[in-house]
Formats: structure tokens, C-alpha cells, sequence
């Protein structure tokens, strides 16, 4: 049995004979929030795949909160799924019926409540408190198709919130949301790792999504590791560069980053 | 007037055939597989061709088809289009033709060897004018069991309908329940091509499902008109022919899909009405 609640060694993907993820060791503690940063095809969405079992790795071993994921059946990886919640990078495009977005939140409580069993009444209670939570109430008997792409992207974290996992997997989770959301997003993970210990894994683009409480910041390019850190040594002007190019720089303050594009005649 | 005692086995049979092909359709326009229809006949009909030219006749030919059908629901069910990096549309039009390809090459065995192949294709494409109690008996079997496992299996299929990849990385036992679906509609349809034919299942299974969708929004209530519409337009559409004198397939056909043009001129209607 593992401590870790996430444990990979020696993974390798290969997908059309070019190595896709290759990490050799990568352990995330119970509540520790990971932030993985690179560029595009770097291979962080396969690594979250991975994670959840989408994707088996050509070699290496998977452990998810201390279950090793190529010795579980199907019926095995369902179960271990209904304590490990994952957004994904591209939005659903979901079902031709009219399907209202509480409905698609009550999705995050399907899995968890069994089969043969309908939802109880705590299920919805807590299906409605997260719709509520994400300022989704007034559209909550909405059609999930009508919604704005950034309404949409709340139904999917309040359904993965609903889930209520032990581990969260975000890929890009602000993507599609304003400032004002972003921000309640972040708040709500260090809400969530600070006070109920819930172990993030953070894919993202945007450097501002970063909680405070980031533990570590993983940075992979072209599949392979190419840092890993506390974010005040992973996140410097040079690795910034490395990883974007000249035209960005790095600005820090209270625990929180951001990039500011910077004039050219200003680059290094 | 038309005898109603005499015809109440054929409009049983129009009702049930609507209702359970209208509640069976909700899935299927929701899935946007709507190739799964032709796909289950075909293979359905393979089975039959060639339970016939192992010597089964009459009902018996049912067995034959059912199995096939059922086996070519349980592969679309196991078969990932994740890993396949493919659309559940390009497995099932894989599948159709394989399965026509193989009814063909039977129905040419047929006439390499003299033996006539009505029996089969009656079998397959049958007409709800010659419905008898007995059809209307397997009919009823049939919605039954679809009763039953919507019942069971609601919330569940419900996650499906949204998105297979989402409810699996939920923790729904998707593919399980996703297969018994499958096997689920290969029987339901089956049966129902036997007993009214082919033409009024394809539109039973689409067009009730997209006038319901035009005209209300949730689940539950989704399934609910989709079924009505469903019944109403397989009495409707027999009652229509019966006093016209007019194809009752045809009847049922024109019917249900004067309902979604219907539904459609109402959403558009209500979406024009201020809150």
C-alpha cells in the first residue's frame, strides 16, 4: 500500500511513434497541490489521462491512491474513478436531448451513488449547493447547449466538485472564464486543499490561475520533465523565457504570478 | 367506420411500436446515432438469412436474427471509439456493411441453391396491417423490459446521453450499462421490424425524439413526450389510414413527422415570446 496519493514510474507513451509523456518518477502527496506549466504538446493533458486511467502508459506503473491502475478491471477503474474527479481541457458537446445544466452537474453524483439506486435527496442537496456556489442557480432548469462556453465550463467544475473526489484533476480549468471567475476559482482550490486536504493536480496555460498553496510546479516540454519545485525556484524570468519566448515577463507578488507581454523593443 | 374489434391487435400493436420506438429514440437522437437503427436490421437480417439456410423457418427465424443483432450490439458496446480515435458513427457504418455484405452473400446462396428467400425477408420487414395478438404479445415483452431497465438504469443513462467519456470519468459503469442498452434496442427493434416493418420504425425512432426535444427541456420529461409522440403517431397514423383508405406506414411516417415540423414551428414561436 502507498503513501502517495499519486505514484508514476517509468512512464512512457508513445502514440504514432513519437514519445508523447516520459517521466521516470513523479510522487504527489496526500493534499499537495501540483501545478503542471509547458507549452502546447508537452504533454500535459496525457499525463492527467494517465492519471485517470484513459490512457495506459506503453510502460512504467500508475498508482492512484495506492491502487496500481494496470491491475484493475474495468469494474476496478470505475470505482477508483468515482474518488478521483476530472475536468477536461475541451468542453462537452453534449447530448442532442435538452439535458438542463442541473442535471449535468447531478452527473458528478451518478458514479457515487451506485447503480440500482437513484439519487437521494442529500445527492441534489449538494448538486445545488455547488450550481449555487458557481452562481449558476438562476440557469440551473436551463438547457446545458444554450449556455455561454464560460457557463458551461462551471457546470463541468460544479459537477466535478459534486463528485466530491479525493483527488481533483483540472486541465486548463479557467479557460473560458472572466477575471472575476478565475479568481473564484482559485480561491475555491485553496478553500478546498486548505480545509479539506483534497489533493490537486493544476494543468494550465495561465500562470495567473495559480493558488497560493501551490506546492510544487511540474514544468514539462516535448514529453519529458524539464523542471520541478517550489513555484519560486521553477518560475524565474530565465525559465519563463525558455518556455515562452522574449516577449513575456514574469511578475510575482503575494504568492500569485502572472505574465505581462512586454514591448519588443524591451526584449532581452 | 372501421371494425375495431378486428383491428384492435393492429393498433395495440401501432400504439406499443410508437411508444417504446419513440422512448428508445430519445437515446439515440440524443446520442446522435441514428445509423444504429439500420445498422441492428441489417445485422438482424444476416442472422436470419443464414438461420434459414441452416434450416430454421417460421418464428423460429427470429432466433437467428435476434442473435446477430445482439452480437453486433455487444460489439459497438465494447468497442471504444476513445481508442479507436474514431466516431461511434464510423464504427456502426463499418458495421453496416459488413452485416449487408454478409445478408447479401447469403440471400446469393439462397438463389445458388433454388430456395426462395420470402420467408426471410418478410420476416424482417413485416406490415402493422397483419399484426395479430401474438405480435402484439412479443411487442409488449419487449416494452416491458424497456420499462424495466430505463427503471434501473435511469440515472445512469442519463450520464451516457451527455457524454460516454464524461460518465466514465465519473465512475459510471458506462460500458456496461451502455451494452445492455445496445442489446436492449437490438431486441426492441428486432421485434419491431418483424411486426411493422422498417420504414415506420426508422421514423419512429427520430422523429418523436426531436419534436420532444423542441417542445420541453429536462430528462425525464424529455423521455415522456418523446414516448407520446411516439403512441400518437403510431395509432394516429393507423386511425388516419383506416378512415382515408391511405398506406398505413406511410400514414404513421407523414404523421410523426408533420409532429416535428409542428414542434419546431412552437419553439420557435416560444423562443420569440419575452420572459
Amino acid at each position: 500500500m502507498s503513501a502517495a496519493a499519486i505514484e508514476l514510474d517509468g512512464i512512457r507513451v508513445v502514440r504514432a511513434r513519437r514519445t508523447v509523456l516520459a517521466i521516470d518518477r513523479l510522487v504527489v502527496a496526500p493534499g499537495e497541490l501540483l501545478a503542471v506549466l509547458g507549452p502546447n504538446g508537452a504533454g500535459k493533458s496525457t499525463l492527467l489521462k494517465c492519471m485517470t486511467g484513459a490512457i495506459r502508459p506503453n510502460t512504467g506503473t500508475v498508482h492512484m491512491l495506492g491502487q496500481p491502475l494496470a491491475r484493475l478491471g474495468a469494474a476496478g477503474l470505475t470505482r477508483l474513478r468515482q474518488r478521483v474527479a476530472h475536468l477536461m481541457q475541451l468542453l462537452a458537446p453534449g447530448s442532442e436531448m435538452p439535458l438542463t445544466l442541473r442535471e449535468v452537474v447531478a452527473i458528478g453524483r451518478t458514479g457515487r451513488a451506485g447503480m440500482l439506486r437513484p439519487l437521494r435527496s442529500e445527492d441534489w442537496c449538494a448538486v445545488d449547493a455547488w450550481i449555487e456556489r458557481f452562481g449558476l442557480q438562476s440557469l440551473a432548469s436551463q438547457p446545458y447547449s444554450v449556455l455561454s462556453g464560460g457557463e458551461q465550463r462551471k457546470s463541468l467544475l460544479a459537477m466535478a466538485m459534486a463528485q466530491e473526489p479525493e483527488i481533483l484533476l483540472l486541465d486548463e480549468p479557467t479557460a473560458n472564464l472572466d477575471a472575476f471567475w478565475r479568481e473564484q476559482i482559485v480561491a475555491l482550490l485553496e478553500e478546498m486543499q486548505r480545509q479539506r486536504g483534497l489533493t490537486i493536480v493544476l494543468v494550465c496555460h495561465d500562470l495567473e490561475a495559480l493558488p497560493r498553496t501551490t506546492g510544487r510546479v511540474l514544468v514539462l516540454r516535448a514529453g519529458c520533465v524539464l523542471d520541478q519545485g517550489p513555484s519560486a525556484s521553477v518560475l524565474t524570468p530565465s525559465r519563463i523565457q525558455d518556455l515562452y519566448g522574449p516577449g513575456l515577463a514574469l511578475l510575482a507578488a503575494h504568492g500569485r504570478y502572472a505574465l505581462v507581454p512586454q514591448p519588443r523593443e524591451d526584449w532581452p | 367506420m372501421i371494425d375495431l374489434l378486428f383491428w384492435m391487435p393492429v393498433m395495440v400493436a401501432g400504439l406499443l411500436a410508437g411508444a417504446s420506438t419513440g422512448l428508445l429514440g430519445t437515446y439515440i437522437v440524443g446520442m446522435r446515432i441514428p445509423f444504429l437503427g439500420i445498422c441492428v436490421a441489417h445485422a438482424a437480417l444476416a442472422g436470419a438469412v443464414f438461420g434459414a439456410l441452416c434450416g430454421c423457418t417460421g418464428p423460429g427465424l427470429l432466433v437467428p436474427a435476434l442473435g446477430a443483432a445482439s452480437l453486433a450490439a455487444i460489439l459497438v458496446g465494447v468497442v471504444d471509439p476513445q481508442s479507436m480515435r474514431a466516431d461511434i458513427n464510423i464504427v456502426l457504418g463499418i458495421l453496416f456493411s459488413l452485416t449487408m455484405g454478409l445478408a447479401f452473400l447469403g440471400l446469393g446462396l439462397f438463389s445458388l441453391f433454388g430456395v426462395s428467400d420470402n420467408e426471410v425477408r418478410n420476416l424482417l420487414w413485416g406490415s402493422l396491417t397483419f399484426c395479430r395478438w401474438r405480435d402484439v404479445g412479443i411487442m409488449a415483452f419487449t416494452a416491458g423490459a424497456e420499462l424495466l431497465f430505463i427503471a434501473a438504469f435511469y440515472k445512469e443513462m442519463r450520464a451516457r446521453l451527455f457524454s460516454r467519456v464524461l460518465a466514465a470519468a465519473a465512475g459510471v459503469h458506462v460500458t456496461f450499462v451502455w451494452t445492455l442498452f445496445l442489446l436492449l434496442a437490438s431486441l426492441i427493434l428486432t421485434v419491431n421490424f418483424q411486426t411493422v416493418g422498417g420504414l415506420m420504425i426508422y421514423s419512429l425512432l427520430t422523429n418523436p425524439a426531436v419534436a420532444a426535444a423542441r417542445l420541453t427541456r429536462g430528462y425525464g420529461r424529455t423521455l415522456l413526450v418523446s414516448t407520446l409522440l411516439g403512441a400518437t403517431s403510431g395509432l394516429g397514423g393507423f386511425l388516419i389510414s383506416a378512415v382515408t383508405d391511405l398506406p398505413s406506414g406511410a400514414m404513421i411516417v407523414i404523421l410523426s413527422s408533420l409532429l416535428v415540423g409542428l414542434a419546431e414551428i412552437w419553439a420557435r414561436l416560444a423562443q420569440r415570446r419575452p420572459v
